[in-house]
């Protein structure tokens, strides 16, 4: 379980590109060889298994209840890339008892165990649902763009997960950015007030520019990484790919009680 | 449904009109057709082809008035051993006192529905959600309290309920919206049976406490108050 990287992709604010980032990322990572489970954990809102007309024959309460197939909840988009689709039956799991959140812990393992990496795309806001993904995640993917309503929302989603889960790691990607510029400067911001107010320093994971062809390909229903590969956003999520890949290597970034050395920026 | 338009006059006003006579035929069995395509033979209910078609409705209704549709679904608990130890023409038996129990537990603008097997949905027009969760609990008691004569040999026969209510504030299909009810059966499935779930009135978020001069953070501030000379714009 130790080499398995479960990344949570969070922002408090909805409308910040959280899905979009979510499922270029996973189709990279596949195309890279990589087996990634996405798991839509965005409570009944845009089921990512409804927009691609895919049948769910399983759902998780099966496997809990009667004992079903935890592989049968997956849908495979292709050899290296799974989807634990919302309708799958998690959602309403983070409702439940300690006890349920438990087993749904389990299952989820269960299901993960085939993948090299698990990256759940989590619901906007600071619902049950998110914070338990986020409390099980070794890494926290926190998105935010440079308006101030998002930047104030995740920094929300921040305070709580340290208060009450104790959570102090968190990679922060930019997006809707107009370069690196902006990036950075947005990132030292809430780097600066989460430095002063937590008393702890984010990581800076990378940014996605503002770019024309994520509008075409949403619109058309695709990737952009698919539709368009050489676009400024999809060499961005490719470096952001790496890096996650590379963070797994060094247990500082990583969610443990070991005290944090230095932020990667 | 209608009651029939008065008889039509035969337009040579002849008695005993052949065409006329089988025009009334075929509408009175247009009305028999029609009726019975939308009704579960076993019950009397409507049908899951006409929840579907009338769900449509209420929702488009919702979207148009903004008079909430609430949508209770349920199911009895642990049926197969019904059917298992007493055989299905007692099961089916059961089916139909629910049914009856349902129907004579309504208003007349609910539009009771047998889904398939021994799920039920109820769709409440004009209703809120804290409404159908008084009924859904009113009929979990008197389904509680149904079987417990003593010349019942099947003890208790309960069900598990599960209420959502759609406010046309997002596009859902009908089908959604059933699933979205559903969703809450099955939590009240898995907290034990015997109970009425469906989304809690505020959802419990965390207090996030954010104090007034962390909400400004981000903001722009008059120069005045930036007394650090840090901007965080």
């Amino acid at each position: 379980m130790a080499e398995l990287k479960f990344c949570c992709i969070t922002s408090g604010k909805g409308g910040v590109g959280k899905t979009s980032l979510a499922v270029n990322l996973a189709f990279t990572l596949a195309r890279q060889g990589h087996r990634v489970l996405l798991v839509d954990g965005d409570l009944g809102l845009a089921n990512v298994d409804v927009l691609l007309g895919l049948e769910v024959k399983a759902n998780v309460r099966d496997v809990l209840d009667l004992g079903a197939d935890p592989q049968a909840t997956v849908i495979y988009l292709g050899p290296n890339l799974g989807i634990l689709p919302a309708s799958s039956g998690v959602p309403e799991m983070a409702n439940l008892s300690p006890e349920d959140q438990q087993d749904l812990e389990e299952v989820l393992r269960v299901i993960a165990a085939p993948f090299d990496l698990v990256l759940v795309d989590t619901g906007a806001g600071l619902g049950p649902a998110v914070l338990w993904f986020n409390r099980l995640a070794h890494h926290s993917l926190v998105v935010v763009t440079p308006d101030p309503t998002a930047l104030t929302d995740a920094y929300a989603l921040i305070k709580v997960l340290f208060q009450q889960y104790q959570r102090r790691h968190f990679l922060v990607v930019l997006n809707h950015v107009q370069g690196e510029p902006e990036a950075l400067q947005t990132f030292s911001a809430l780097d600066r007030a989460v430095k002063r107010f937590l008393g702890f320093t984010l990581n800076y994971l990378g940014a996605i520019p503002t770019d024309q062809a994520v509008k075409l390909a949403v619109r058309n229903q695709v990737p952009f990484i698919t539709r368009f590969p050489q676009s400024k956003a999809s060499q961005a999520v490719e470096r952001l790919a790496t890096r996650l890949l590379n963070l797994g290597s060094d247990p500082q970034v990583s969610h443990s009680r070991k005290p944090r050395v230095q932020a990667v920026t | 449904m209608p009651p029939l338009r008065p008889k039509p006059a035969c337009p040579w006003e002849k008695d005993n009109c052949p065409v006329l006579a089988e025009l009334l035929r075929l509408q009175k069995e247009c009305r028999r057709l029609k009726e019975l395509s939308r009704t579960d033979p076993l019950t009397g209910l409507y049908n899951r082809r006409y929840l579907l078609t009338a769900l449509e409705q209420e929702m488009e209704r919702t979207r148009r008035t903004g008079l909430p549709t609430t949508l209770i679904m349920l199911d009895l608990d642990h049926f197969k051993k019904i059917n298992d130890t007493f055989g299905h023409p007692f099961g089916d038996g059961v089916l139909r006192r629910v049914a009856c129990l349902l129907k004579s537990n309504i208003r007349k603008i609910d539009i009771p529905c047998r889904y398939g097997g021994e799920e039920f949905a109820l769709i409440l027009p004009g209703t809120r959600l804290s409404q159908g969760r008084r009924l859904a609990l009113r009929l979990r008691g008197i389904l509680e309290q149904a079987w417990t004569e003593a010349r019942h040999k099947t003890g208790p026969i309960t069900a598990s309920f599960g209420v959502d209510t759609y406010t046309g504030r997002e596009a859902l299909t009908p089908e959604d919206f059933i699933h979205r009810a559903d969703r809450w059966l099955l939590v009240a499935k898995a907290r034990g049976r015997n109970t009425v779930c469906l989304p809690e009135a505020s959802p419990s978020q965390p207090e996030v406490g954010l104090s007034s001069e962390e909400r400004r953070l981000f903001y722009l501030s008059p120069p005045s108050c930036d007394k650090t000379g840090e901007s965080y714009g």
